[in-house]
């Protein structure tokens, strides 16, 4: 019984194992790999507070950006210590995890205390907010960014920088989305899925149930962040080996998160692991066959599926299983 | 000891004063009808109960604790518990987990797992007879099965006062008999105070009440045992107007 709540896992983790695998074994294919991973991963992570609790946080890109600030700038500052080694890469993690934990705390703690779309327009103004602060303000290297290839290359040396950046930053990718598919699932089995499916549902009944509404809004809406900062970490600082704030605050990436996981299905396990992919593998082709057009495509089919399906891809399917075997690891 | 006391409450929005000076005793265990017209200023005196309105003045007593400012969530886990006029399940998520909701943080909170959550709310969920619905989406529910669904959520929440808007609205009266037999059994067995509030349904009133206080343009009425409050000629008045020849101002239109 206790297993059981973790079966969900498997459908989800067999993605990830069999992306990895062909990523390894099929070459030319690993780069294709590591963008689906980032969508599969960020989808995750977003769908925690979105998908959870029907709030839609327009800054969410804020959270990569200072993930991917957080691991810059511990490589560009630690990489003359002796005997760091791998650890400016462990304190470029913390660092990524504190400073979107921090961000989340701050904006979370005021408007989170605002009902739906005025909470989504008030963290519009975050992410602009930030990065104008960082580029007036000239601090991490104000709007030139920060390029550490060079540091990584001092402290890792030619071969080692280059696998960082090549394989390992996005495997970690893929490990950072697994984790996030673990607590999502021990989340969605424990009192705070069920208060955050309360209030996502109707927040006034779900107070006077003696639900503190803010509290869990808060705890789902930190652990979505650390798992940003996470990403851009990995994803970003430590895959391009630069940062620029043009590039980590484009709300482009937020409406990308709102896109996967309603095309997924909110709220679900499995939905944003199928709308990273869906979107990811559509992205990828249209780019191939129509470059240039693709978000001009995209823009109407994404249209057409989630007015058709509002459930989104797993929110149908799991209906379909409804009452049979399967119904068990499709959540 | 005195379960609920509301002392002096008033409550405005803007101009209108909704609820007027209302102070009321509810004795633990006691089954109580709350009458009144549309209007009357009952749902405003619930919401200022369960936390959802702060009142402008006045004083809320629960257990002899001052509860004015304490906010909604945090007066579940003490013990009042209610349903609302219109049901409002959360319609996602099945019943069982709704009624499991009740009991994970009603007076239970922190007391009980998730496994034994569930346990609770299967219990309740026979107690008022949705088992065969249990694995639905509430949203999918009849409104009658809401309101059977918003029972058991509530019971689930091992309340000491259950305050219950209109919960017998809208229903056939074999139901409505059939419901307050099953009211006062739970009240008996359980301990809750259960406070019902109803428009104009007296068959509600008439058979589960012990005492029924009755509302009129936010003001207390009327506190007294059934029988006494439902024959008053204030009453009689503010449902059916004065006889003819006494006329002096219409009762019946309400703001």
């Amino acid at each position: 019984m206790k297993l059981a709540k973790y079966y969900p896992l498997i459908p989800v983790y067999v993605i990830y194992l069999a992306l990895f695998l062909i990523g390894k074994s099929m070459p030319g294919m690993w780069q294709l790999v590591a963008m689906l991973a980032f969508y599969c991963a960020i989808g995750q992570a977003f769908n925690i507070f979105m998908g959870m609790t029907g709030y839609v946080d327009f800054g969410y890109v804020a959270f990569l950006a200072l993930g991917t600030y957080g691991m810059a700038l511990s490589i560009s500052s630690f990489y003359q210590v002796e005997g760091l080694g791998i650890g400016i890469i462990f304190i470029g993690l913390v660092l990524a995890v504190v400073m979107a934990s921090l961000l989340a705390t701050a904006v979370g703690a005021v408007a989170l205390r605002l009902r739906g779309a005025y909470f989504a327009i008030a963290t519009i103004g975050v992410n602009e907010g930030f990065r104008y602060f960082i580029e007036g303000a000239k601090i991490w290297g104000g709007s030139e960014g920060i390029i550490f290839s060079g540091p990584l290359t001092e402290a890792f040396g030619r071969e080692m920088a280059s696998s960082l950046s090549t394989f390992w930053a996005d495997a970690a990718v893929l490990i950072i989305a697994a984790a996030a598919a673990f607590i999502t699932i021990h989340y969605m089995r424990s009192k705070i899925g069920y208060a955050l499916t309360a209030l996502r549902e109707d927040e006034d009944a779900a107070k006077v149930m003696g639900i503190n509404v803010t509290k869990y809004k808060i705890i789902a809406f930190i652990t979505s962040a650390l798992f940003a900062g996470l990403i851009g970490a990995m994803a970003w600082a430590l895959k391009l080996t630069y940062v620029f704030p043009p590039e980590v605050f484009d709300i482009h990436y937020t409406v990308e998160c709102i896109v996967i996981v309603l095309l997924g299905g909110a709220g679900t396990l499995l939905g944003p692991v199928v709308g990273g992919l869906i979107y990811g593998l559509f992205k990828y082709w249209l780019t191939v066959i129509l470059p240039g057009f693709q978000l001009l495509i995209f823009a109407p089919i994404i249209l057409i599926i989630i007015v058709a399906f509002p459930e989104g891809v797993v929110g149908v399917l799991k209906r379909r299983v409804k009452g049979t075997a399967l119904e068990k690891y499709i959540v | 000891m005195t379960l609920l006391r509301l002392e002096n409450i008033t409550k405005r929005f803007g101009g209108l004063v909704a609820v007027d000076d209302v102070s009321l005793e509810i004795e633990a265990g006691e089954l109580i009808g709350i009458v009144g017209p549309n209007g009357s200023g009952k749902t405003t005196l619930y919401n200022v109960i369960s936390g959802v309105y702060q009142p402008e003045e006045g004083r809320v007593i629960f257990e002899g604790k001052d509860i004015t400012s304490l906010p909604a969530y945090r007066r579940a886990p003490l013990g009042i518990g209610r349903t609302f006029q219109i049901p409002r399940p959360f319609s996602s998520a099945s019943v069982r987990e709704n009624v499991a909701v009740g009991a994970m943080f009603g007076t239970l909170a922190g007391k009980v797992s998730v496994d034994e959550s569930l346990k609770i709310a299967d219990h309740y969920i026979e107690l008022v007879g949705l088992q065969a619905h249990q694995d639905k989406a509430a949203g999918t529910l009849t409104p009658t099965e809401k309101k059977l669904m918003e029972i058991a959520r509530a019971l689930a929440m091992k309340p000491k006062l259950l305050l219950m808007d209109e919960a017998m609205a809208g229903m056939h009266p074999r139901d409505i008999d059939e419901m307050v037999k099953f009211l006062k059994k739970v009240s008996e067995e359980e301990g809750i105070a259960i406070v019902s509030m109803v428009e104009h349904i007296m068959r509600a009133v008439a058979g589960f009440a012990q005492r029924v206080i009755v509302m009129h343009r936010g003001a207390k009425l009327v506190d007294a045992p059934t029988a006494e409050a439902l024959s008053d000629p204030r009453v009689v008045e503010v449902y059916l107007g004065r006889p003819s020849g006494e006329v002096k101002h219409a009762s019946g239109g309400e703001p």
